[in-house]
């Protein structure tokens, strides 16, 4: 009861501070600001995070609410070549459903994130802990308020972990006049997280690449071979395409995954999704996406989604959306999704 | 009289309109930094974080005025043709991994001050309010 009523106050006071806030224009590093977190002196500690609220009607299935992410930052970086970030995600904060009253009852605690990052130069940067998966670019953007539908595309979770922990370098050079980020990554989770996260690696090596083609144009290629944490674990090999493209507000994105798995039942599985968002005043937007996915028990299912989202400024969302498909019931069932996302 | 209210039209017309040029744009360092020039493609890559440390090993302290500031909104459209609100997007996915915008300074003489003493700070102001605490880099019109 007492954790309703604290949280009930912080979204009342977001909700209330959003749109009036005279810190939103100013963005002096004393001032807070929605959407930058708050800087704790001159320590180098920031403070922030986000939060999302979600309810979901699905077809032959109840109704349920939940406040399904509430995510704190911690971030510390003094100038110097170190610098510290964790994020602590406590999942389904409040919960209802058809079956249920609200409460609490499903609340879990997570650190989704925790590493440390030294700055070796420009090229290169060593970083130790726990981080999300560089496979696609969904997976390392997926906070609510960022990505433009509440639903995620099955493509950018199902067949691989969403986290690793371990060591990855990572950096960006100047390749033909324009920025190629990379990052490679070991991961030993089996040996070095504790607190696992759902349908972890047990141990993954791995690499990202994106290009800049231009300022509008972003294309990746990803590649890990892994064991993931399951009853039958198989080695699989996964190969991964992505695309973003956004010219004046207008945005188009895709990503593309293909794992092989030694002994599994469907050793070959596609899957993929194209998105587009089109701005329709200066505020909504209109979205729609296509997802196919082959999955191990059922035949290849297939996603259309249409949406709305209204972004009265950049840190705050909300969104509706209808899914419609095929043999899709068990990873991304038909039917309406609301939610509201706000970054703090 | 008639010439003389044709004469007064075109002093009122003149000053509607001032010819006065804007002030070239000066990006600054320290006066004592070892470089001597930047390119754009540089700053950009600095005022966006992917750049993080210079060539003596400091970190880069990019500087901006506040967003409503004119000189800064000048300075945004000729690096990157945005204006800042429109990169609101890009450091709120900057922000979701812990690295923050560039420190914001309240005027120009805020930011001389920072950089004639912060190694590795870097920042825009006026090509005429540049003064000998500080290093021209770059003049961009």
């Amino acid at each position: 009861m007492r954790t309703r009523c604290h949280f009930l106050h912080f979204v009342l006071v977001c909700l209330a501070m959003c749109p009036f806030s005279p810190a939103w224009a100013d963005d002096g590093d004393n001032a807070y600001r929605l959407g930058r977190g708050y800087a704790v002196g001159d320590t180098g500690l920031r403070l922030g995070g986000y939060a999302a609220i979600q309810t979901a009607l699905p077809q032959h299935r109840a109704w349920s609410f939940e406040v399904n992410d509430l995510s704190l930052f911690l971030t510390w970086d003094n100038g110097g070549r170190f610098h510290f970030f964790s994020e602590l995600e406590a999942g389904d904060l409040l919960s209802a459903g058809e079956h249920q009253s609200l409460g609490v009852q499903n609340v879990h605690f997570e650190f989704e994130r925790c590493y440390l990052d030294t700055l070796i130069n420009n090229y290169l940067s060593v970083r130790l802990g726990k981080y999300l998966s560089p496979i696609g670019q969904w997976n390392s953007i997926h906070a609510a308020p960022l990505v433009w539908t509440s639903s995620r595309p099955v493509a950018t979770e199902n067949l691989f972990s969403t986290h690793g922990t371990g060591l990855m370098l990572y950096g960006s050079a100047t390749f033909a006049q324009h920025l190629l980020e990379y990052s490679i990554y070991g991961d030993a989770s089996n040996s070095l997280d504790v607190h696992r996260s759902e349908n972890p690696f047990e141990n993954a090596a791995g690499g990202h690449i994106r290009y800049f083609v231009s300022d509008a144009l972003q294309i990746g290629a990803s590649y890990a071979n892994f064991t993931l944490n399951e009853h039958a674990p198989a080695r699989s090999h996964l190969a991964g395409l992505d695309l973003a493209w956004r010219y004046h507000r207008y945005e188009l994105s895709s990503e593309l995954v293909y794992r092989n798995s030694q002994h599994a039942s469907k050793p070959h599985t596609w899957q993929g999704f194209v998105q587009s968002a089109i701005p329709l005043t200066q505020q909504w937007y209109a979205i729609s996406r296509y997802e196919f996915f082959q999955q191990q028990q059922d035949r290849t299912g297939q996603v259309g989604l249409l949406g709305l989202a209204y972004r009265p400024i950049p840190p705050l969302t909300w969104k509706l959306e209808y899914r419609l498909g095929s043999h899709n019931s068990a990873l991304a069932a038909d039917g309406f999704t609301a939610s509201f996302a706000i970054l703090f | 009289m008639i010439r003389i209210a044709y004469r007064l039209l075109i002093i009122l017309m003149l000053a509607a309109f001032p010819a006065r040029a804007e002030d070239a744009l000066a990006v600054i360092m320290a006066a004592d930094t070892p470089l001597n020039t930047i390119s754009l493609a540089e700053l950009k890559l600095i005022y966006l974080r992917k750049n993080q440390i210079d060539a003596q090993g400091n970190r880069w302290i990019p500087l901006n005025l506040p967003v409503n500031d004119p000189l800064r909104r000048r300075f945004s459209l000729t690096l990157f043709s945005l204006l800042p609100e429109a990169q609101d997007d890009y450091w709120n996915v900057q922000y979701f991994n812990g690295i923050n915008p560039p420190k914001v300074m309240g005027s120009e003489e805020a930011v001389l001050r920072f950089v004639a003493t912060t190694q590795g700070s870097i920042a825009y102001v006026r090509q005429q309010s540049v003064d000998p605490r500080v290093k021209v880099l770059r003049l961009m019109k």
